[in-house]
Formats: C-alpha cells, sequence, structure tokens
C-alpha cells in the first residue's frame, strides 16, 4: 500500500480531494451554472421566462437600481468585520496562550451561542438592545441618552448584529493560527525584543495573519451577503443590504433574473475584494489559505 | 491594553515598569476577554432566563412569573420534539461527513502541489461567497428536475455542502506553516507513511478539526434559508420556531435552547476535568 | 433554460366585487367547545358520506371527474400547515383532538407538518415542483388570500369536488364566499379568517381610530409606529385613508399610497415594516401604534392588557388563510374530506378556540359558547373573533390584481421597504 503510493504520489492529493470536490460539483456548481443561465432570462413567472445573452442588462440594470444597498452592504460588511476582529483577536490571544486549563471552556463558550436558534438570539438582542431595554433603559433614567435615542431600526443595531453573528468565524481561525505558534519563539523574541509590544508587533502579530486573513473573510463575505440581522433588527427602508434585495426579488417578487444577476454580482465584488486584499496584504500563500 | 498600562506605569512611579506593563496587560486582557464572554453570552442569559417564564398567553415576550411549567412538560407543543430530533440528526451527519470530506480537501491542498490547485480554490471559496438564498435555491431546482423527493436526506445533501467550504478553511489555517519537518523526522526514524501521519501528523490538526467540526455543527443546527428550500416536509427547529413567531414562539423553545446549551456546557466541562484527572494522574 | 407557463395567461381573474353589505348580515356565528383535556375528539354529526359520486382516490395523481367507482380515504395525508394553527393538548405526547378525531374517523393518519413559516418562502418551496407538473409531496396547504390567488391563477390548484364537502357547501360564512378570484367557490376553503386594521397600545397613545393618526408627527407615537410588510395590507389601508377603494386600486392608486406612506417613513413617523413580529415588539413598549391582525391583538392583550386593537374609521380589510389542494396532489378525496371535517362546527369550535382568529364556520360561535369551561365560552362574547356586522361592514376586500399589476404594486412596495 505504502510502496503503491509512494510510486503514483502525484495521485494522492486527487484521491483526497476527489469526494468533496465531487459532492461540491453536483451539489452547487452545477446547480449555480444552472442559476447563472437564468441571470441572463427575461419574463416573468405568469408569461414564462426565455433566455438570451442580450439580457446582460440584467446586471447593469441591478447595479445602478440597487446601488445604495450594494454601497450599504461593503459599508456595514467592513464596519462589522472591523468590529468582529478587535472583539476577536484579544479572545483569541486570550484563549491561545493564558486561558490553561480554561481553554476548551473558552473555545467552547465562543461558539456556544449558534447551538441556539438565530431567532431565540435575535428576540433576546430585541429585549436587550430595546428602546427601554437592558441597556438603554438604565442609561435613560440616568438621563445619560434623551428619551428618544433608540438603537433598534437603525444601522448600529444591523452591525451590532452581524458582528455578533460572526464573531466565531473570527476568533476561530484566529485562535488556531495563534495556538500554532510555538511558544519557545515567542520567549525568545521577548528576550531579543524587549518590550512584549514589539514582540508581539514582530512574531505573534505576522503568525497570526493567516487566521486573521482567513477570518477576515469568514466574516466579511457572509456579511454581505447576510440578509437576516437587517430582516430582524433593522426592519427599517434605510438599513436593507443586496441580501434583503435578492430575497425580496426571488421570493416577493418572482423577479428571478434580477435575484440572480444581483448574486452573481454580490459573488463577483466579493472576489474582486478578495484578490485585492490578498494583494495587499502580500503573499500568494495567504490567498491559498482562503480557500 | 498597551495604552492602559502606560498610564497606570505613570501613575505609580518607582516600580519596576516592566513588571507593571506586563501585569497589567495580562490583566487587561483578562477584563476584555471576560467582557467579549458577557457579550457572547448576554442573549442566552436572556434565553434561559425566559424559559422559566409563565407567559400569560402564547407567546413569551414578557416577563411574569416564575414557573417550571415549561421545564415539566418541555415537548408539549405539537411537532417540536419531531423538529429538535430532525436537528440534531442532521446536524450530527452532516457535521461528521463535512468534516472527513473537508479535512482530505485541507490536507490536499496545504500538502501537495498539483494541477488544478487554483480551480479547487476558487470551487472551495464559491459556496461561501454565495447567497444562502441562492444556495437553497439553485439545490432545490436541482432536486426537484432530478426529480428527488425532498426529506431529510436532501437537508442532509444541502448541509454537508455548505459545511465543505466552512471545514476547509478552518483545516487550512491550522495546516498553513505546519512544520513539515516533524513528519520527516518520523519517517527517517523508520516510521511508515500511515504512522506517521496517525502518531504525528493527525495529532498536530486535531484542534483545528475539532475546531472546524464546532463550526459545521453549530452552522448547520442553526441554518433557516437553505434548510426552508430543500426540506420537504421534514420541519426543523429552526423552521418551527420561524413560523412559530406567527402567533406566538412558545416557553418549551427557550427550553430545547437551554437544554442543547446546557448539554454541550456539560459536555465541555466534563472532558477538560477529565484530561486534568488524566494529568493529574 | 426557458420555463413555459401556458396555463397562466389563459387565466384570466375575473374581477367580480364582493357585495360586502349584503353578505356581513350572514356572518354570524361561530365557536365553541375544547378547552378541556378531555374533549371528545369525534364530531357530533358524522360527516355524510354520501359522495358516492366522487372521484376514486390515490393511484392517478389526478383523476378524472369521470370516475365513479366509490373512493375511500387514503391511509394518509400530508397537511402543510402554520405552527399553532390548530388545536392541541398539553399531554404528552403531544396530540390534536381535531386531527386525532380524523383519524378516528376515516383511518387516516394525518402527516400534519408545521412546514409553513411565510407565503413566499413556502411558495418557493413548492413552485418547482408544481412548474415541473409533479406533486409537491402535500395533498393539503394553507396559504393567505393572496397567495392563494396567485397560485389558483396560475392554475395549479386542483378543484375541489363539492360533493365530497357538503359542510363547507353548507357552513362557510356567507361573507367569504366567491372571491373574485375563486368566483365558483372550489378552488380553496378558508381556515382561518381575521381583519386588519389599528393595533395600538391605548395607555400610550389613547384610543386611535382613524388610519390617519399614523401621518401626525405626534411626540406619543413618532418612531414607534410601524407598518405591515405584506402589501396588501399596508396599501390597502393607506388607499382607505385615501378615500380610495381597494377594491379598485389601479397602478396610479398604487402610486398615490406609496408617496402618500414615503411621507411618514421620511417624516421619521413609522419605523419599521414588519410581519408577525410587530406582537412581539408592541408587548415590549418599542413600538405603540401601527396596523395590525386582530387575532394578534388578541395574543398579545394577554400580555398586554392596553393593547387596542379598532377597524379604522376610514376602512379595515379582511384576509383569510385558505386551504387549497396542489396540482398532482396524491390524496385529493382524503383532503376534501378533511375540509369538509373542519368545517363541522363543533370541530371548527374546538379549532377556533385555540388559534383565536375570526372562524369561517357558520354555527362555531354557537358551539363556542356551549362549552363546559367558562373562559372558553366567553370567547363567543369577544368581538375580535366574533366581529358583529357594522364591525364587518367596514371591512374591504382587496381586488384580484392581474399579474401585470400585482407585479408593479410588489416591486413598488419592495422600493418603499428599501429592498
Amino acid at each position: 500500500m505504502t510502496a503503491l503510493l509512494r510510486r503514483y504520489r502525484f495521485i494522492v492529493p486527487y484521491l483526497l480531494l476527489t469526494p468533496g470536490l465531487i459532492w461540491l460539483a453536483i451539489f452547487y456548481v452545477y446547480p449555480s451554472v444552472q442559476m447563472f443561465i437564468s441571470s441572463f432570462w427575461s419574463g416573468s413567472l405568469e408569461r414564462g421566462f426565455t433566455f438570451s445573452l442580450s439580457n446582460v442588462h440584467n446586471y447593469t440594470d441591478a447595479l445602478s437600481r440597487y446601488q445604495d444597498q450594494i454601497v450599504r452592504s461593503i459599508f456595514f460588511a467592513a464596519a462589522a468585520t472591523v468590529a468582529t476582529f478587535l472583539i476577536s483577536f484579544p479572545l483569541a490571544y486570550t484563549i491561545a496562550f493564558r486561558a490553561g486549563q480554561y481553554k476548551n471552556l473558552l473555545l467552547f463558550l465562543v461558539i456556544a451561542p449558534f447551538f441556539t436558534s438565530f431567532l431565540l438570539r435575535v428576540i433576546s438582542w430585541r429585549t436587550i438592545l430595546g428602546d427601554d431595554g437592558l441597556l438603554l433603559g438604565p442609561l435613560k433614567s440616568a438621563g445619560l441618552v434623551g428619551d428618544d435615542v433608540r438603537i433598534l431600526a437603525t444601522p448600529v443595531a444591523v452591525i451590532a448584529g452581524i458582528a455578533y453573528n460572526f464573531l466565531p468565524f473570527m476568533t476561530l481561525p484566529i485562535y488556531v493560527s495563534l495556538e500554532k505558534i510555538d511558544k519557545r519563539l515567542l520567549e525568545a523574541g521577548q528576550d531579543l525584543y524587549a518590550t512584549p509590544w514589539s514582540a508581539f508587533r514582530k512574531i505573534t502579530l505576522p503568525l497570526a495573519l493567516p487566521g486573521i486573513f482567513a477570518g477576515t473573510l469568514l466574516t466579511f463575505i457572509p456579511a454581505m451577503g447576510d440578509y437576516v440581522n437587517a430582516e430582524l433588527l433593522g426592519q427599517t427602508p434605510g438599513t436593507k443590504m443586496i441580501g434583503n434585495v435578492v430575497q425580496s426579488r426571488f421570493l416577493v417578487n418572482n423577479d428571478y433574473p434580477t435575484a440572480a444577476a444581483l448574486s452573481f454580482i454580490l459573488m463577483a465584488g466579493i472576489l474582486v475584494a478578495v484578490a485585492v486584499y490578498a494583494r495587499l496584504l502580500g503573499t500568494e500563500e495567504l490567498v491559498s489559505s482562503a480557500g | 491594553m498597551t495604552t492602559a498600562a502606560l498610564e497606570s506605569a505613570v501613575r505609580s512611579p518607582g516600580t519596576p515598569v516592566q513588571r507593571i506593563r506586563r501585569w497589567l496587560g495580562h490583566n487587561a486582557l483578562f477584563v476584555y476577554t471576560f467582557a467579549a464572554i458577557v457579550y457572547l453570552m448576554l442573549p442566552i442569559v436572556v434565553m434561559i432566563l425566559f424559559s422559566f417564564n409563565r407567559p400569560a398567553g402564547k407567546s413569551n415576550f414578557a416577563w411574569r412569573e416564575f414557573s417550571l411549567n415549561a421545564w415539566l412538560n418541555p415537548f408539549a407543543p405539537l411537532g417540536l420534539s419531531d423538529a429538535v430530533i430532525a436537528s440534531l440528526r442532521i446536524a450530527f451527519v452532516s457535521t461528521i461527513v463535512a468534516t472527513i470530506l473537508g479535512t482530505l480537501i485541507g490536507l490536499g491542498l496545504t500538502r501537495y502541489v498539483f494541477r488544478g490547485r487554483a480551480a479547487t480554490n476558487l470551487i472551495i471559496f464559491l459556496p461561501m461567497a454565495t447567497p444562502e438564498i441562492v444556495l437553497g435555491a439553485s439545490l432545490l431546482t436541482l432536486f426537484v428536475s432530478i426529480g428527488m423527493a425532498r426529506n431529510e436526506l436532501t437537508i442532509l445533501i444541502a448541509h454537508i455542502m455548505f459545511n465543505i467550504s466552512y471545514v476547509v478553511v478552518t483545516i487550512r489555517a491550522r495546516l498553513a506553516g505546519f512544520d513539515r519537518r516533524l513528519e520527516e523526522a518520523a519517517m527517517d526514524l523508520g516510521a511508515t507513511e500511515m504512522v506517521t501521519f496517525w502518531k504525528v501528523t493527525f495529532p498536530l490538526i486535531f484542534p483545528g478539526i475539532l475546531a472546524a467540526a464546532m463550526l459545521a455543527f453549530s452552522l448547520s443546527i442553526d441554518d433557516f434559508v437553505i434548510t426552508n428550500f430543500t426540506a420537504g416536509s421534514t420541519v426543523t427547529l429552526p423552521m418551527y420556531i420561524y413560523g412559530a413567531t406567527r402567533i406566538g414562539v412558545p416557553v418549551q423553545v427557550n427550553v430545547i435552547g437551554t437544554i442543547i446549551f446546557g448539554t454541550a456546557v456539560g459536555a465541555v466541562v466534563l472532558s477538560t476535568l477529565l484530561q486534568r484527572r488524566d494529568r493529574a494522574a | 433554460m426557458s420555463e413555459q407557463h401556458p396555463t397562466l395567461v389563459t387565466r384570466a381573474m375575473t374581477r367580480r366585487r364582493m357585495l360586502q353589505g349584503t353578505a356581513l348580515a350572514g356572518v354570524a356565528a361561530f365557536l365553541a367547545a375544547c378547552g378541556t383535556a378531555a374533549q371528545s375528539a369525534t364530531p357530533s354529526a358524522a360527516p355524510s358520506e354520501a359522495a358516492s359520486t366522487a372521484p376514486s382516490e390515490a393511484p392517478s395523481p389526478s383523476p378524472a371527474a369521470s370516475a365513479t367507482a366509490k373512493p375511500s380515504p387514503a391511509a394518509e395525508l400530508n397537511f402543510a400547515n402554520w405552527p399553532l394553527y390548530i388545536d392541541q393538548d398539553s399531554s404528552n405526547p403531544p396530540k390534536s383532538p381535531t386531527l386525532d378525531g380524523f383519524t378516528k374517523k376515516y383511518g387516516t393518519k394525518v402527516n400534519y407538518r408545521e412546514s409553513i413559516s411565510a407565503n413566499e418562502d413556502f411558495f418557493g418551496t413548492i413552485r418547482p415542483a408544481l412548474q415541473a407538473g409533479q406533486d409537491t409531496g402535500w395533498d393539503l396547504v394553507v396559504l393567505t388570500d393572496w397567495m392563494a390567488a396567485k397560485i389558483i391563477g396560475l392554475g395549479w390548484v386542483e378543484t375541489l369536488d363539492t360533493a365530497n364537502t357538503p359542510k363547507f357547501v353548507a357552513n362557510e360564512s356567507d361573507n367569504l364566499r366567491n372571491q373574485p378570484w375563486d368566483p365558483d367557490n372550489n378552488k380553496r376553503a378558508p381556515w382561518q379568517s381575521g381583519m386588519t386594521g389599528l393595533g395600538f397600545d391605548a395607555k400610550v397613545v389613547g384610543n386611535q381610530t382613524a388610519t390617519a393618526a399614523i401621518w401626525q408627527p405626534d411626540p406619543r407615537w413618532k418612531g414607534k409606529v410601524w407598518l405591515l410588510n405584506e402589501m396588501r395590507d399596508t396599501i390597502a389601508l393607506t388607499l382607505l385613508k385615501l378615500g380610495k377603494d381597494p377594491a379598485t386600486a389601479t397602478n396610479a392608486d398604487c402610486d398615490a399610497a406609496i408617496a402618500e406612506i414615503k411621507k411618514a417613513v421620511d417624516g421619521g413617523i413609522v419605523r419599521s415594516f414588519l410581519g408577525n413580529d410587530y406582537k412581539e415588539q408592541l408587548i415590549k413598549g418599542d413600538l405603540v401604534l401601527g396596523f395590525a391582525w386582530s387575532g394578534d391583538i388578541i395574543q398579545a392583550q394577554l400580555e398586554r392588557a392596553s393593547l387596542k386593537f379598532n377597524i379604522p374609521s376610514e376602512g379595515g380589510m379582511l384576509w383569510t388563510d385558505n386551504m387549497l389542494i396542489p396540482k398532482g396532489a396524491a390524496h385529493k378525496y382524503t383532503a376534501e374530506l378533511m375540509i369538509d371535517y373542519v368545517y363541522d362546527p363543533e370541530i371548527a369550535a374546538q379549532i377556533a378556540a385555540y388559534v383565536q382568529f375570526v372562524s369561517p364556520v357558520k354555527g362555531c360561535k354557537e358551539a363556542i359558547a356551549k362549552n363546559a369551561d367558562k373562559s372558553v365560552a366567553a370567547l363567543a362574547k369577544n368581538p375580535l373573533m366574533f366581529p358583529d356586522a357594522a364591525t364587518l361592514a367596514k371591512t374591504h376586500i382587496f381586488k384580484a390584481l392581474s399579474a401585470d399589476e400585482d407585479k408593479y404594486f410588489n416591486d413598488q412596495f419592495s422600493t418603499l421597504q428599501g429592498n
């Protein structure tokens, strides 16, 4: 067996990849191609849809009609990603280096919220963020904020909701990359660089970059396409994102061509963003670590 | 945390600056971590609290009085137990399958140079960049076009599909920069490739696999959009709850949420304790 | 890759307008029993087995009407409904007296699934099968009137053999019959109905009786007003406020309503467009005034007693959730038996006492009033469950929009909501 493997070494990667890729080819690639074709449809549910390449204007129409939501999605997703990073990094750092016997427990607590239904969490958040809820209620009675201040139905609520939702996607990869740093490297670094800060900056941070990169993408990408938070915490015209438009075009208006075109615009936008981000961070290895 | 450390260093002159900084640095980190955990747990605390409510009507939004009612009869609402069981079953199976498939891909991508890497990367990446509604709708179109009835199996297929990418990405973060010399050393010492994998490679990547599996499980048990499209007559817990909002989410849903949460915490605490005992022994 | 819907174009919907006033008188009554754990599961009056000319069941998906073999109930019935939308007791395992009664009577196992959480979402899940001419897997589904109208318009439902549903024919509330989108009254049977009007917290905003209040930037409710995300409800109440009739709405009327709503949104008065979750925020006090569904307010009153529901002076709406048999359903005859079964006033009372919407079944009120449990019997006096003729006279029904109009209205309304 081993000898055989060694002889046909070049086959090994394909053996590893094949089962998963076949799955994705049948259940992702093929249906997506069908969906891509539908972005060149014209017509309606009632009259039927017809395919024509000239319907490429579905894309330009969608871009110009929904530019507000597109810009808003980028902004919300970026803000949420930054917030998530600011919360996650120290958290992951603690878990990786300082948690000792509580490491597993802390790691688990990061994911724990997601073992409960998102709807229950949203209802909880509405209770907490309500106009007279746990957060604003005391502030209002203390006179620290005005009576008409609210968080729900504002961009803040949506960004906070997205940040909460995708926190483990940031924390876990950062933790994973921090955890495998050789502790002796850090000790040596502290000896050499004298201050913990510069040791951190010159050793820990660079070694954590693959995790940060993966975490950023894992947060930013689904955040761009998210509609649940805007739907349940935003609920107002000024907070709707591109995902809400896809949802509504698809389900409410049965406008499948526009929904499909918008989806592919979203995916293309994400690909471009990833490429630019990878270029900025520098290495090819990073690009591939994003998958 | 450095700013905080600096300030206190200034306020307490005469002591070795570096030690204070480090000490405060550590504590600031713990305070921060504690705050982050509170932030994460807050909605869960509210959820648990409301599992002990006795609401006047069918919805459970305003606190009225303490009661164990829902706890004594957690599966009272029609269809709730079926939904919970279906969700757990789907989450377990899809996590196992997706973790295996994803880990294999992760290994293949990080450890070998081969033709088609770029294309593979793209195929792994795209499902995460696709809006859920598009994934759900296009899968449903596929199932209908091949005449496949929608049931738990189709939900499983969908969950495995979207979980694979997340598993791959988590595993790769673990494998990136993996020190291959450890494996080479093992082989130099006479270990076969298989033995090296199980004795050296696997233990090293295991935390990554575990993290990936946890992520996959949580994604699966909480998915609504894609499940809704591929479910047929199966009802999962998120579908039940989403639909129940029309009349009112029953208190029992909070109880179930608390039980699932508690079971998972219990398991982790137990394993931590066992590990500690092993180490002490 | 093109999809064709030949059936669609030909199925123009009739626009017969409902004569509101006359129909109302017959609304009458309802309901009933239930409440106690030991309810009698079997209806007192068994549906007649007279349906000898009905089509035979099962093997062929769409049996020809000419079949004369005596049908027999199928072994199972796949019934999709909204969660908590049927009576249930809290025994372990939970049971629904209504469903158990059906099983006892016909020997049919009811695969009752609470699979429907939103009209659009559910339609999205059955559409591909319907479009491909396949069985959706469901024999009976419950959808709101406008969605029912859309699916009927697409030609994707089975026509009821009313010989199998004598109780539905006899007991359906008069004001719900012959909807413009089901002129022959044989494509759907109302499951529950209800009214759309003003919901508010009287303790905060006082007693509001006019839709116009929503356009006043009163500090008591500014920024705490919601509108429904159901296009027909919100547009219709706004049209009524503008003095226009939703039964004859045109695209221009739609534009006028959208412009009017936009004023309230831009003025910072309206905070959100919501589905059923307005109820939660109303109970919590984040919202105090808006468009509401009657049954929701009955439920919410239990948690916040100061909540009130009024049919606005400008007029309110009447809606129904309807049972439909999707095209190609495997157990059409058994589905018809179920429709007939729930139109028994005793059974209707059992359901209504639990769900507390407006029952579409005549005799339901009387049946509920006879209930041994006083708190259940008292429901017969609840004006939100059993509205009087004067209340119903103020309600309207949305016209059956043509496919183009439907698209236009929905487009405008989506844009208004920011999606």
